[in-house]
């Protein structure tokens, strides 16, 4: 059981299949069942949107309007956990990527078989149900030998619990696309330190498969809100929940904003990633 | 230690190899911030759930938890509709995400079309919980556009005729909208890796194209068709957010009734909550392993 | 082979020395600061449990400097203004923690922070009287009598906690959808009805919904607390059965939206709700004509509190009468309403905006022990009497 957002596998997933180029496999004629299928599955998935997107816009009486995403974006306490988020989102990925890349790095150049047992590991959080992981985080810290709940250790560590997952699939994408152990032993065999091959060799390659796992753990952390209320720090989540159970209308208009960013930002992740992947390709 | 023929550089003499224990022990300490990390924050949270599904309230050790799974009624019943609900939208979600796949990768839709699809289920994921029950709500809850639609065109009071969607069925329309995406995104790239040559081999033998799907393309794509449907499976069944902000616990499901002992105002019985939780993982566990197992047997076929 | 040594080869001093540094600072970080020391007269004070009086406890208050509250929402009970107001008042600051906790929420959050002084343990919990038997048997509440005292009619003998306000269950119906507003309990089954009745909270978790069940059994039962329990599942039950019910939590954005025409919620909710909306839909509100079930708020000190005398402080203004009408302006009925009206401090306008006050005159009150039965038969009865299961 994942966080509120209820972070579907649907972005899991999305990380695995994200470097497979689209190649077809042999064009048929027009298929009218073809196009059947994707007309419905479009009704199916704008439907809903566009009834949100009506809603939104009906908070003054009898007439359509922005107001609700006026008085949304008003309210000063929004940019307040807004920024919050924002900052726990950061130090969620710094530290992420901190504990992650080395590892995966490393687990791919020396000790391949261990990647099972990480992979295990990182998906320990989809078997899990989130609500008794953060409980049992929160029993397990907030007393005395290990008292983390006076500051947002605690918050951040679940943070990247949460996460987990995605950064890891993220980060051994990237790993497995590049031959790991051929360009470090090069690298070392030209006579390279580690510093420039982490930084001038593994990372630059990297930096599109970090950029999808990024992208998600900050999409989580804005999103969560189970963690982020029980442990009582400011967040955007916890100030959606209270926002919707005062105002109507603003959170609606709030979730129609959130997915076009959402879906522009993954466009724009998929054109860069679209380049990249063929610089990598030429490097060879 | 013996000595053992070694190997030789061209120099011929023998390399002094480092003693496999110590080189064993400086690899370890390259993961062990990772596992560290897992340990106390994955590790012993869970440990702590394992051990806390066999106490009572007082603290005290007791199997009255785990009994509970297999005898109160609410409990079973809860594990009965999540068990449904997750088969219902796990097929139902593998049917139509594989054509959704199918019709995007080679069906002869545009291309564009493709990448329009897959970015879109990218997005569909971040779209859950409170915005989505919310979504199905407003299109055809009891005061939805659709329904409010269709009542003035037919002149007919839905709710009147008993229409509602606060039901296991209405509940799998609104997972479908997270189980059709995931199940798109990983048969796509599924799809792209039946080769042309298959079919064209199947084709010079004078097969037929249903006889390429029977004999070829789906012993292929089974392992991925299936392992993924057990994904979606597990997937619909730790479902929380979207079902608690659709129908509360008005629906009874094991994830719902574990939030309620362990957060609940009325009810509190965190080690029974803990042991329905201790249910739930070995439930998602086995659907897990399923996964991967049969991810690494179509992993095979599309090097 | 380079003569470069890799970062395997780290020596092993240096990897001791790197975690002893790493456990060091952890162990370090993990020692919350300590409160400050308290002089012994302060403590007798505290440990008294008695008033104090007032200008020696601002004074402490303020050297405190905060105040740190939990699962105060603005439009609850008009919490905004209060607590606006008290922050001008005595020039303190107000940390605000988590506005959209429950009871059992702000407990948890004493318990998990008994021992770190820091911002996210709070000082003042609101809570449902039902869970003042959890807090007490837990010890997780201070004493305190503050100046009225006296005139408060539900409370704990020795202090550790007092209602503040309360309300009544309240029909909240969308006037453009029905056309009929119901008048009590059993109107709610008549068939016009079908597909509109949803309640504001969930029953398994939300008090409100419990006593939802509740009241409807005591409007069948004719006052018998005893029995109102059954009563009220059985109640439900037929309201499944005819499909009048919908199994939805009906919050905000479901009333906008329409999708509840009768939402039955606290009366305080219904008529912010009804004046935030503004006409987006219209709402009235209705106090149903037998079952009206009182659901009061009780208020207490952590028995950790950071701050224990601007916590005080909190208490001394919000129990006195000007605190007490705000409430009132925020449709909530003081716990000391009675007291106020005798003595003729409540004004004219703000009687007037609530709802005819017959209908309280029936409120039921339960008591600590009556809310614990029945909560307890109504969770654990609910789905086997009213789905059958």
């Amino acid at each position: 059981m994942r966080s509120e957002t209820d972070r579907s596998l649907s972005a899991w997933a999305f990380l695995k299949g994200k470097n497979s180029g689209s190649k077809t496999s042999g064009r048929r004629g027009l298929n009218i069942w073809a196009w059947i299928i994707f007309i419905i599955g479009m009704i199916y998935f704008f439907l809903p949107l566009f009834s949100t997107f009506l809603f939104s816009l009906s908070m003054k009486k009898d007439q359509l309007s922005f107001e609700a995403y006026r008085l949304g974006f008003s309210d000063p306490d929004f940019w307040q956990n807004f920024g919050f988020s924002v900052m726990w989102a950061i130090i969620t990925i710094i530290a992420s990527l901190l504990l992650i890349v080395p590892t995966a790095y490393w687990v791919h150049w020396r000790m391949p078989r261990l990647r099972p047992v990480v992979e295990f590991v990182t998906l320990m959080p989809f078997v899990v149900p989130a609500v008794v992981l953060t409980f049992g985080l929160i029993r397990l810290y907030g007393s005395p030998p290990i008292l983390l709940i006076g500051s947002p250790i605690l918050l951040i560590a679940g943070y990247i619990v949460l996460s987990l997952p995605y950064m890891f699939r993220a980060v051994d994408t990237g790993l497995r696309a590049i031959d790991v152990r051929t360009l470090t032993e090069a690298a070392l065999s030209l006579g390279a330190g580690w510093r420039i091959i982490l930084f001038q060799v593994i990372f630059p390659n990297l930096r599109v498969a970090i950029l999808s796992g990024v992208f998600l753990t900050f999409a989580i952390v804005m999103g969560e809100f189970t963690f982020a209320s029980l442990l009582a720090w400011p967040a955007f989540g916890p100030y959606i929940e209270l926002i919707g159970s005062q105002k109507p209308y603003v959170p609606q208009a709030l979730s129609v904003v959130s997915f076009l960013l959402t879906w522009i930002s993954i466009g724009i992740m998929q054109r860069i990633g679209r380049g990249a992947v063929q610089e990598v390709a030429g490097a060879h | 230690m013996t000595v053992v023929a070694k190997k030789t550089n061209n120099d011929g003499n023998v390399p002094l190899e480092r003693p496999k224990t110590r080189k064993f022990s400086w690899d370890w300490l390259g993961v062990a911030p990772f596992f560290l990390f897992a340990t106390l924050f994955l590790f012993l949270p869970s440990i702590s759930i394992f051990i806390r599904s066999f106490q009572t309230r007082a603290g005290e050790f007791t199997f009255e938890n785990i009994i509970a799974l297999f005898t109160v009624s609410d409990i079973i019943n809860a594990y009965k509709t999540s068990l449904t609900i997750s088969l219902i939208t796990a097929v139902g979600g593998a049917l139509f995400g594989f054509m959704l796949a199918y019709a995007v990768v080679l069906g002869g839709l545009p291309g564009f079309l493709r990448a329009f699809l897959l970015t879109f289920s990218g997005v569909a994921s971040n779209f859950a919980g409170v915005p989505l029950a919310f979504a199905f709500v407003a299109t055809i809850g009891n005061a939805g556009l659709v329904t409010r639609t269709i009542e003035s065109i037919f002149d007919i009071n839905l709710r009147q005729m008993g229409w509602s969607i606060y039901n296991i069925t209405g509940l799998s329309i609104v997972y479908m909208y997270f189980q059709f995406p995931l199940m798109v995104l990983i048969m796509a790239p599924a799809l792209d890796g039946l080769r042309r040559e298959w079919k064209e081999a199947s084709e010079n033998l004078g097969g037929t194209s249903w006889h390429y799907w029977r004999y070829v393309a789906l012993p292929i794509l089974l392992p991925t068709l299936l392992g993924t449907a057990i994904l979606l499976f597990g997937n619909a069944f730790g479902a929380y957010a979207t079902a608690y902000a659709f129908s509360g616990s008005f629906i009874n499901l094991v994830t719902i009734l574990i939030g309620a002992q362990i957060q609940g105002d009325v009810l509190y019985n965190p080690g029974l909550g803990n042991a329905l939780a201790l249910g739930m993982i070995v439930i998602m566990s086995l659907s897990m392993l399923g996964y991967t197992v049969l991810q690494r047997r179509a992993a095979r076929w599309m090097r | 082979m380079s003569p470069r040594r890799k970062p395997a080869e780290i020596t092993r001093r240096e990897f001791l020395k790197l975690s002893a540094l790493a456990g060091g600072a952890t162990l370090l970080a993990s020692c919350g600061g300590g409160g400050g020391a308290m002089s012994e007269e302060a403590m007798a004070l505290l440990e008294s449990g008695n008033a104090i009086p007032l200008e020696q406890l601002i004074e402490l208050a303020q050297e405190e400097g905060q105040l740190t509250t939990i699962a105060l929402p603005p439009d609850w009970a008009n919490y905004g203004e209060i607590i606006e107001t008290f922050k001008t008042k005595y020039n303190l600051k107000i940390n605000e923690l988590n506005p959209d906790a429950g009871s059992a929420d702000e407990l948890e959050a004493i318990r998990a922070n008994k021992d770190s002084k820091g911002p996210q343990a709070p000082d003042v919990i609101d809570i449902g009287v039902g869970h003042t038997a959890t807090a007490m048997a837990d010890g997780l509440l201070a004493k305190y009598k503050n100046s009225n005292w006296e005139t408060i009619p539900m409370k704990d003998p020795d202090g550790h906690w007092w209602a503040e306000y309360y309300g009544v269950l309240a029909f909240e119906v969308i006037k453009p959808d029905i056309p009929n507003t119901p008048t009590d309990w059993e109107d709610l089954l008549k068939p016009e009805y079908k597909g509109q009745v949803a309640m504001a909270g969930d029953v398994l978790k939300s008090n409100e919904s419990v006593q939802t069940v509740m009241a409807a059994g005591l409007s069948r039962t004719g006052g018998d607390i005893l029995k109102a329990p059954e009563a009220g599942l059985q109640f439900w039950k037929e309201m499944v059965d005819a499909g009048n019910f919908i199994p939805v939590i009906a919050d905000a954005a479901r009333i906008a939206a329409r999708e509840t025409p009768i939402a039955i919620q606290w009366d305080y909710l219904c008529l912010a709700n009804r004046d935030n909306l503004a006409g987006n839909p219209e709402l009235e509100v209705v106090v149903p004509q037998s079952g009206v079930i009182g659901g009061p708020y009780a208020g207490g000190i952590s028995a950790y509190a950071p701050h224990p005398f601007a916590a005080r402080l909190w208490w001394e203004y919000v129990m006195s009468d000007e605190g007490q009408n705000l409430y009132l302006k925020g449709y909530a009925h003081p716990i000391r309403f009675n007291d106020m009206v005798k003595r003729g401090v409540v004004p004219q306008a703000m009687l007037d905006k609530l709802p005819p006050a017959e209908n309280y005159a029936k409120a039921t009150f339960l008591t600590v022990e009556q809310l614990q039965v029945s909560n307890k038969y109504i969770t654990e009865n609910w789905r086997k009497v009213v789905y059958g299961e």
